[in-house]
C-alpha cells in the first residue's frame, strides 16, 4: 500500500505525466467539492454566527433551492434573447470578417490597408462602446446586435487574416506549378449565391431586430426599404466573396486549409461576445440574462446572482463544446487540441 | 561540339565535362543566358542567390534528359528551379534570360511540374482528391479525373482501393511522396522539377523511389531536374550533372554520367560507379575548400 502511494506520489511529482481520465476527473471533482465546502463553511450556522452574512453570500443550500423561483422570472426566454442578441452581432462580424480576413491575408495590399482601423478595433476598450453605441443605434435590438458587432469585429478579421497568412507557401506553390489560376465564371456563380444568403439574411435581420409588432412579414417585403436592404446585401456579399470564389488557389487551397483554424478562432471569439452581451445588458437592457442579474441585485435576490452566474457558466461551456465536437466532424483530417 | 557521347556497357560510368551550350537556332527546352538573382538589390541587405548562370538543355525529341544539381546548401540550387517554375519571390530573375521551349517564363502553370521535399500533399484532400488536383483545376469532369488519378496512384505503386481514400496524415514519408509524384506527373509535364524529393526519406524507401522514378521517366519523356544533396543519387539517376559553387551559386561544372539503365542497389554497388561517385565528391570538396580559403 505504501509503496503503491509512493509510486503515485512519484508520478505526480513527474513534469508531465498525464493522469488517466478517471483520476483526471477525480482531480477536478476534487476542486469543484472545495469550492462548495469553503461555501458551505463561509455561510455556516444562522444570524450573527455566520462568518459571511446572507445578504453578501447566500448558502448553497439557500442559492440552489431557489432556482424555481428564478425560472418563474423567465429564465428561460432571458437566455434566448441574449443568445440571439451574441449571435446576430457575432454571425454579422464573422460574415464581413472572414471574407475580408482572407482576401487581406491573401493580398497583402489589402491588410496594409486595413492594418489602422484593425489596431484601432483591437485596441478600443470595448466597454467604453456602449454609450457611443447608444448615441448611434438608440436603446433597443439594433444596438446590442451593433455593439457585439463593433467589439468583435476587428478580433475576426485580425484572426482570419492570420490563420491566412499561416497557410505555408508550399501549397500555394505547388497549386500554382498543378494549373490553379483564376476561374471567374465559376466564381461570379459562386459569389452569387453568396449575395443572395447575405440579401436575405439582411432582410429578415432587419426585420426581425426591428421587433415592431405592427409590422408583418408582409407588410415589410412589400415596403421598398426591405428591397433596398436585400439589394445592398447582395451586392456585400458578392464583393466579399467574389475574389475567394475567383480564384482556386484561395478557393480550394487557401480557404479550406485556413477554414479549421478559422473556426477555431471563431468559436474563442463566441465565447468573448458571449461575455460582452451581459456587459450591454447590465448597463442597459429590460431583457436578457444581463438585465436578470442587475434586476436580482436591485431587488435584493441575492441567490439569483449565484445561479445566474453558474448557468452562464455552463451554458459558455456547452456552446464551446457543441462546437467543438461540430470542428472533428467537419475537419476529420486536424486533430483538434483542448482549448 | 555535340554532346559527349557515353555508352553504358563501355564506360558505364565515366565522367566527362559536358559540352557547353548548342549554338543559337536549335530548339532548347530549357535555356539560361547569364542569369543573375539579387534579392533586396540595392539596399544594405542585398543578397544574390545566383550569378551568371548559363546552360542549356537541348530538345531531343521523345527523350527527356535527367538533370541532377549538387552543391552546398543555400547556393541558390533552388532558386534555379523556381525560376524555371516561375513561381514568386524568385521569379522574375533580376538579370539575364530564362527560356523554356524558347519562350520566356511568364508564370507558373502544369506544364513544369514541382515536388517539393516535404510533399505539400494537401491535408484536406484525400490521395485521390489529391492526384486529382491538377485535373480538377482544368475542369476535368470527376467521373474522367477520378479514373484517371486511380491509374496514377497504382503507377506510382500505391493501392487505388486501399489508399485512395486516406489522407495525407495516415500515410508515412515515402508514401506521401508516392501520392506527390502522382499529382505532378498525371499532368503530364514536359518538365519535372524536383527539389530534393527523397531527402526525408529512409536509405531502403529511397532507393525504391529512386528505381520508380526512373521507370516513371522513361515512360513520359520528360526533362527532369533533380536537387540533392546526395552524391550517389545524382550520378546515378543523372544524365547530365550540375555542380554549384557556394553562394552566390553558380555552375561550376557539368559532368555527363552514365544513364541508369540498372535498378539503383545493383548500380550503386558497381565499382565504376562508386569512381564517378568519389570524383564527384572530391570536386565538391574543392569548391567548399576554395571558399573557406577565400573567407578566412
Amino acid at each position: 500500500m505504501a509503496s503503491k502511494f509512493n509510486q503515485w506520489w512519484k508520478r505526480t511529482r513527474t513534469i508531465r505525466d498525464a493522469p488517466s481520465y478517471a483520476e483526471g476527473l477525480l482531480f477536478g471533482a476534487a476542486c469543484v467539492g472545495l469550492v462548495l465546502l469553503v461555501w458551505w463553511l463561509l455561510t455556516l450556522g444562522e444570524g450573527d454566527a455566520r462568518l459571511v452574512d446572507a445578504y453578501t453570500l447566500p448558502s448553497p443550500r439557500e442559492t440552489f433551492e431557489s432556482f424555481p423561483e428564478l425560472w418563474k422570472r423567465e429564465l428561460s426566454r432571458s437566455i434566448l434573447i441574449s443568445l440571439i442578441r451574441v449571435l446576430g452581432g457575432f454571425l454579422l462580424a464573422a460574415a464581413i470578417g472572414v471574407p475580408l480576413g482572407i482576401v487581406a491575408g491573401s493580398y497583402l495590399r489589402v491588410a496594409a490597408f486595413f492594418k489602422p482601423l484593425v489596431i484601432f478595433g483591437r485596441s478600443i476598450p470595448i466597454a467604453a462602446l456602449i454609450p457611443l453605441t447608444m448615441v448611434w443605434f438608440g436603446l433597443g435590438e439594433f444596438n446590442k446586435v451593433m455593439f457585439i458587432f463593433l467589439a468583435t469585429i476587428a478580433f475576426v478579421i485580425f484572426d482570419t487574416l492570420n490563420t491566412v497568412h499561416a497557410v505555408p507557401d508550399r501549397f500555394i506553390d505547388t497549386a500554382y506549378t498543378l494549373g490553379a489560376r483564376g476561374s471567374r465564371k465559376k466564381g461570379a456563380r459562386i459569389a452569387a449565391l453568396a449575395g443572395l444568403v447575405y440579401g436575405l439574411l439582411i432582410m429578415l435581420g432587419w426585420h426581425l431586430m426591428r421587433d415592431d409588432p405592427a409590422r408583418t412579414l408582409a407588410t415589410e417585403l412589400t415596403s421598398s426599404g426591405a428591397w433596398i436592404r436585400f439589394t445592398a446585401g447582395f451586392v456585400a456579399g458578392f464583393a466579399l466573396w467574389f475574389p475567394i470564389a475567383g480564384h482556386q488557389v484561395l478557393r480550394k487551397v487557401i480557404l479550406p486549409l485556413a477554414l479549421p483554424d478559422i473556426v477555431n478562432s471563431l468559436r474563442l471569439i463566441f465565447g468573448l461576445a458571449f461575455g460582452y452581451i451581459m456587459l450591454a445588458e447590465v448597463i442597459n437592457a429590460k431583457t436578457g440574462i444581463g438585465a436578470l442579474i442587475i434586476n436580482s441585485q436591485r431587488r435584493g435576490f441575492q441567490e439569483h446572482i449565484y445561479l445566474c452566474l453558474l448557468i452562464i457558466t455552463l451554458l459558455a461551456w456547452a456552446i464551446d463544446r457543441s462546437i467543438m465536437l461540430l470542428q472533428r466532424q467537419l475537419f476529420p483530417h486536424i486533430k483538434h487540441g483542448e482549448a | 561540339m555535340a554532346k559527349p557521347e557515353l555508352t553504358a556497357s563501355e564506360q558505364p560510368c565515366e565522367l566527362k565535362d559536358a559540352a557547353p551550350p548548342p549554338a543559337a537556332g536549335q530548339p532548347t527546352v530549357v535555356d539560361f543566358q547569364s542569369v543573375t538573382k539579387t534579392f533586396d538589390a540595392d539596399t544594405p541587405r542585398a543578397f544574390t542567390a545566383i550569378r551568371d548562370v548559363t546552360f542549356a538543355v537541348e530538345n531531343i525529341p521523345d527523350i527527356g534528359e535527367f538533370i541532377g544539381i549538387l552543391g552546398p546548401s543555400g547556393c541558390g540550387k533552388s532558386t534555379v528551379l523556381r525560376l524555371i517554375a516561375g513561381l514568386a519571390p524568385q521569379f522574375p530573375a533580376t538579370s539575364g534570360s530564362v527560356m523554356v521551349h524558347g519562350e520566356p517564363v511568364a508564370e507558373p502553370g502544369p506544364d513544369r511540374g514541382f515536388v517539393f521535399q516535404d510533399y505539400a500533399n494537401f491535408p484536406h484532400r484525400t490521395v485521390l482528391d489529391n492526384v486529382a488536383f491538377g485535373l480538377e483545376c482544368q475542369q476535368v469532369p470527376e467521373k474522367e479525373r477520378r479514373e484517371r488519378a486511380r491509374e496514377w496512384i497504382a503507377k506510382v505503386g500505391l493501392d487505388p482501393k486501399k489508399d485512395a481514400l486516406k489522407y495525407p496524415h495516415q500515410l508515412s514519408g515515402g508514401m506521401n511522396q508516392r501520392v506527390a509524384i502522382a499529382r505532378t506527373l498525371i499532368m503530364h509535364p514536359r518538365i519535372i522539377l524536383m527539389d530534393e524529393p527523397f531527402g526525408a526519406l529512409d536509405p531502403t524507401t529511397r532507393q525504391r523511389m529512386q528505381d520508380l522514378l526512373v521507370t516513371l521517366w522513361r515512360e513520359l519523356e520528360a526533362t527532369v531536374f533533380f536537387i540533392t544533396h546526395d552524391v550517389p543519387e545524382a550520378v546515378y539517376l543523372g544524365d547530365r550533372v550540375f555542380i554549384f559553387t557556394p553562394s552566390p551559386g553558380t555552375i561550376a561544372h557539368q559532368l555527363a554520367v552514365a544513364p541508369p539503365d540498372r535498378p539503383a542497389r545493383e548500380m550503386q554497388q558497381e565499382t565504376a560507379f562508386l569512381e564517378s561517385v568519389r570524383h564527384v565528391r572530391s570536386l565538391l570538396d574543392k569548391l567548399e575548400a576554395e571558399k573557406h580559403n577565400q573567407s578566412p
